[in-house]
């Protein structure tokens, strides 16, 4: 029996606004806890909420960011459920209206364009936070602590169509949105501070079958590798299950870190068991044209128009879609590098690699002053244009990086040019034969390992003037015709 | 009318203890109650706009600026037991 799995998304974006969703308490991102609550958002009785404008001009423009249709005459619910991080005893959430409905996002696996269609993305509000005291196992507590700093802050969810059919293409996925939200300014989508929090629902089955086996819940999955990690698990404990014919429980399991495995935390509620019903203290939310078109003006240069750009610039769609998750300033320089380069790979690659990495190793994170797209070019054509070997041209950079220098006039003060005067280079390459004619007579074909020895033997003697590309052909020439 | 209507589920989900005696008669008032609903069912109302909303009010919307809260002492005035800033309730584990 062949089986597929069947993964739908649901991700919590945790909005960047000054205050809460419903009350004026400030965001604040404090280890004190209990400094920034109010009735409101402690739920204490009598208390009203009143919606943050900007809260929902983000998730309108996430939601057209995410090609959703949105729903003009939209509206709260509210969600019933006990549970201390939660006041009120229900959180304020959204049901059968939510504020975007029907859409896509464009993600790239390797170098092919998938798209995942997205169901809804709704409003709702954060819950507070729970320490549970005690031995140490989380079953053993003593007593739970709870910090409501965090009750009420804006969250987005979006909810994807079961149509993600591996772990690979979940993170990309995630990852899709993370930029979205990013690029559209309106989270700081730092997964590490838990602003962009992620649940996975499973499901494996016949390939050949029409429905979708039981669906599985997986939560607390902290970082793109632990949701690699927990789809492919529970694909596999799944996949067991339904080999054995047994039947796979409907669930919420919880992903061990530690242990690498899913664990059972409970049977799922169905959406009844919420018993959501319309929160009467919150009317009808009409969201009308005009409120969508001035969201939307506030969206420009999205992953998908990025990715656009790089394709033009000549990158492969996984280059491009590298740069296009990257930071700000790197899509920019490699932007106007690539201007002056017209060597799309090579820029990519040399900024990509030699320079982010040896940024990484000066641990510096922004680049000097004097760092520009023309000089970074200049030093690009120094080795694509063999005036310069790539040792040579990392040297460079190296200085570049900690003093305003001109990569031409620091190349040619400093003997780094390379010669490409083939005579000068034919004689080298006849003396080192001559030198070595007991390697040369081992030689067996131009693919001989030996040949490598004599280019080196070649670029020592010129102290690394010449260009190796060119040695080596002339060598082989001279040894084989 | 409404099956599978379990009164021990629904005091599950509220988180309230009830008596056998007390099941038995919310077990009959929430019957009736199910059995309302049911009548409301069978109105033909296909013909008719839909209120999606009790209240026909549109709603107000805040400008997002922060306001001071309540001081820290004061939010946790009435809590039975604090420890380090914090509300302390007995052990909850999902």
């Amino acid at each position: 029996m062949n089986l597929k799995a069947t993964i739908g998304m649901e991700t919590h974006v945790e909005l960047d606004t000054k205050s809460k969703m419903f009350c004026s308490c400030e965001v604040v991102e404090t280890d004190e806890p209990n400094v920034s609550v109010c009735p409101t958002c402690l739920g204490l009785p009598g208390a009203l909420p009143v919606p943050n404008k900007t809260a929902i001009e983000y998730i309108v423009m996430l939601s057209l960011g995410a090609n959703c249709k949105i729903t003009n005459e939209g509206m709260f619910h509210r969600k019933n459920y006990f549970y201390p991080d939660l006041p009120k005893n229900y959180q304020i959430s959204q049901f059968d209206f939510p504020v975007g409905v029907n859409g896509s996002l464009e993600i790239v696996l390797d170098e092919e364009l998938h798209s995942v269609e997205i169901e809804r993305v709704h409003m709702e509000e954060d819950t507070g936070k729970s320490v549970h005291m005690g031995s140490g196992r989380i079953d053993s507590a003593t007593s739970t602590l709870l910090d409501f700093n965090r009750s009420g802050i804006p969250l987005v969810e979006v909810v994807t169509k079961p149509v993600i059919s591996t772990s690979k293409m979940a993170v990309a996925y995630i990852e899709e949105l993370r930029q979205v939200v990013i690029d559209l300014g309106i989270s700081k989508g730092k997964l590490e501070k838990g602003n962009l929090r992620f649940d996975a629902n499973i499901s494996v089955a016949d390939e050949n079958a029409n429905e979708l086996g039981t669906k599985v819940e997986i939560k607390n999955m902290n970082s793109l590798k632990s949701l690699e990690k927990a789809i492919d698990y529970e694909i596999m404990r799944q996949s067991k299950q339904v080999e054995k014919g047994e039947s796979v429980i409907q669930e919420t399991r919880h992903w061990d870190e530690n242990k690498q495995v899913t664990v059972s935390m409970r049977t799922k509620e169905g959406s009844a068991d919420y018993r959501y019903f319309s929160d009467p203290d919150l009317p009808n939310m009409i969201i009308d044209q005009d409120f969508i078109d001035n969201s939307k003006k506030n969206i420009q240069n999205l992953p998908t128009d990025k990715r656009k750009t790089l394709k033009e610039s000549g990158l492969s769609l996984s280059d491009s879609n590298y740069l296009d998750k990257g930071e700000k300033w790197l899509y920019d320089l490699y932007l106007s590098t690539v201007e002056n380069t017209k060597d799309s790979k090579s820029t990519f690659n040399f900024l990509t690699g030699e320079l982010q990495g040896q940024m990484r190793k000066a641990e510096i994170d922004e680049l000097p002053n004097w760092v520009d797209s023309v000089k970074l070019a200049n030093l690009i054509n120094l080795f694509e244009t063999n005036e310069v070997s790539f040792t040579s041209a990392k040297d460079i950079l190296t200085k570049l990086l900690s003093e305003d220098i001109d990569p031409k006039s620091y190349a040619s003060d400093n003997n780094l040019i390379q010669s490409s005067d083939d005579e000068e280079i034919k004689a080298l390459v006849t003396s080192i034969i001559k030198d070595n004619q007991d390697i040369v007579e081992r030689l067996e074909d131009p693919e001989d390992k030996l040949v490598g020895f004599l280019v080196g033997q070649v670029m020592k003697s010129s102290e690394n003037k010449v260009n190796p590309g060119t040695v080596k052909d002339i060598l082989l020439k001279e040894l084989f015709g | 009318m409404s099956e599978n209507f379990n009164i021990d589920d629904v005091s599950n989900l509220a988180s309230i203890e009830l008596s056998e005696d007390e099941k038995a008669k919310l077990q009959k008032d929430l019957q009736i109650i199910l059995e309302h609903v049911d009548a409301l069912k069978n109105i033909d109302v296909k013909d008719e706009k839909i209120d999606i909303h009790p209240l026909s009010k549109v709603l107000e919307l805040r400008k997002d600026e922060s306001k001071e809260s309540l001081k820290h002492e004061d939010a946790m005035m009435n809590s039975p037991e604090t420890k380090d800033g914090h509300f302390v309730v007995p052990p909850s584990i999902e």
